[in-house]
């Protein structure tokens, strides 16, 4: 049992395509793929700092062994959440310009409903 | 439920993969991605869709757009909403690649450990002639390489532990550290609904890892358990979890559609997310195989996702996403099934089909969007629950 077993990697079915051009499609791939592994890069040098702090030496097995506790995990959490903002900053961008254009679809009377009404 | 310590993470059970900081920092970002997506990425398709596809959808057809379809049909060239899309997909790649990678690196070992046995009494009945149904072998359902029956090695689990591993990420903790949300949730409407219920024997149907089963084991200590799937990965994996958690399960490799079991053998029938995994035709089947196996008096219950009826129309083509974008072939045809419909056409009384909601047995409610859409699994905070009274 101790041969090396390969899982499959493509699943079945036909792959949507988002793009015109599928180099796009791919090009998106890689993209996040590389966003997740700066990720797992930042966690490694967190994991670094936390081990130095705490008086132990940082080598690799310690940090490999490492797992986070629940505080470490938020933080990291609410690490990575505004990573992503700063990550897909072009994203979000199109989506306040949407979220004003929505607001502006909105007749102007309903407007005048809406700052008179009382709760 | 087992005694857990710590809500925000896994259960570690006796067959879990264990990750590197690595591995687990790649799969933290994956989930982080995810939750990412769905409660900041996806309500700008809203305002998409309001300010740009509706008002052209309108100038191209002369008409408002009403069905979820039409939507569709109207956001299907929307910039926005393919790029979210592109994303929401290599979400779901990237989440199979990171629990792939660890279970690749340790499969000789997790075959090893769910060997072992363990304390409970629990038994494990593997068919390898078993034909695996057409809707499993068309496509890998909701992108997992392999889907729930492909065997890599000799006594594979690789599977079952990439799917429980996986769930935990999909779902972004909501389903609780078992990911046994469903199930728990299932067990307290039939509590609260049928409170003098004493099953005898349970099975649950299309159980996979047993995320949901062994709840059953804990709610109804007087009954047997059984647990039934197409899967023999996954299957071995569930038994090996479920004996490392002390747990008494009879495991079997079959079809929902056509099992060995003797007429009237159960008291109470349940899935958790099986039915959009089928077919129509299946799905009859399986409901017809419900009754044959059902005691009189004795109850099905399925929990899904709520029908698209339920929901506005722009809401209904947000959790459609997952048919088209996410290998889930059946995901919107099974969103239109009616109980009595399907009661009345497999022999059961229609008078005594239901479709309900319960709210998620799961405290999650600071991470829940509260909202039913594709990529958002376990973030509505109830499931739809349907079935009959024999």
């Amino acid at each position: 049992m101790a041969e090396h077993v390969t899982l499959q990697k493509k699943a079945r079915g036909e792959r949507p395509q988002y793009f015109a051009d599928p180099a796009i499609d791919k090009t998106l791939a890689i993209t996040l793929a590389l966003a997740g592994e700066v990720a797992v890069l930042r966690d490694r040098i967190d994991t670094i700092e936390r081990l130095a702090e705490a008086g132990q030496a940082p080598t690799r097995a310690a940090v490999d062994a490492y797992r986070p506790d629940a505080t470490v995990r938020a933080e990291r959490d609410a690490w990575r959440d505004t990573y992503l903002d700063t990550v897909l900053r072009i994203v979000h961008q199109e989506r306040e310009e949407l979220e004003q254009r929505a607001a502006d679809t909105k007749p102007y009377a309903a407007v005048i409903e809406e700052v008179t009404q009382v709760d | 439920m087992t005694a857990t310590q710590d809500l925000t993470t896994q259960f570690r059970h006796g067959v879990l993969p264990q990750t590197t900081s690595d591995e687990f920092s790649r799969q933290e970002f994956v989930k982080s991605l995810k939750f990412h997506l769905a409660s900041k990425v996806s309500l700008g398709n809203h305002d998409a869709y309001e300010a740009r596809a509706k008002p052209a959808y309108r100038k191209a057809t002369g008409a408002e757009p009403e069905t979820y379809a039409d939507i569709r049909k109207a956001m299907s060239e929307d910039p926005y909403f393919n790029f979210w899309s592109a994303m929401q997909r290599n979400s779901q790649e990237m989440m199979w690649k990171s629990v792939q990678i660890p279970v690749e690196r340790q499969l000789p070992d997790l075959i090893a450990a769910a060997g072992k046995g363990g304390e409970a009494a629990g038994t494990l009945r593997l068919n390898p002639d078993l034909e695996i149904p057409k809707y499993h072998r068309g496509v890998d359902i909701h992108c997992m390489p392999g889907g729930y029956h492909t065997e890599f090695t000799a006594d594979d689990v690789a599977n079952g532990a990439v799917y429980d591993t996986a769930v935990y990420i999909y779902a972004m903790g909501r389903m609780g550290p078992l990911n046994s949300d469903i199930g728990d949730t299932t067990i307290a409407w039939i509590k609260e609904n049928h409170p003098e219920f004493k099953p005898r024997r349970i099975l649950d149907m299309g159980c996979t890892v047993g995320h949901s089963t062994l709840s059953y084991c804990d709610a109804f200590p007087e009954a047997e358990v059984f647990g039934i799937d197409v899967g023999a990965p996954v299957l071995r994996y569930a038994h090996a979890r479920a004996q490392s958690m002390g747990k008494t399960v009879h495991f079997s490799q079959q079809n929902a559609e056509s099992t060995d079991f003797e007429d009237g053998y159960f008291d109470l029938i349940v899935s958790h997310i099986l039915v959009h995994e089928t077919s129509n035709a299946a799905m009859r089947r399986i409901m017809k195989e419900c009754n044959r196996l059902l005691t009189p008096g004795g109850l099905v219950v399925h929990a899904e996702t709520p029908p698209y009826r339920d929901l506005p129309a722009y809401d209904a083509f947000m959790l459609d996403w997952d048919t088209r974008n996410n290998n889930e072939p059946y995901w919107g045809a099974s969103h239109e099934l009616v109980a009595t419909e399907i009661a009345a056409e497999t022999g059961f009384d229609p008078a005594k089909a239901f479709e309900a909601y319960q709210p998620s047995a799961f405290e999650a409610t600071e991470r829940r969007t509260k909202v039913f859409q594709g990529g958002d699994f376990g973030g509505g905070g109830a499931w739809w629950l349907w079935g009959v009274q024999k």
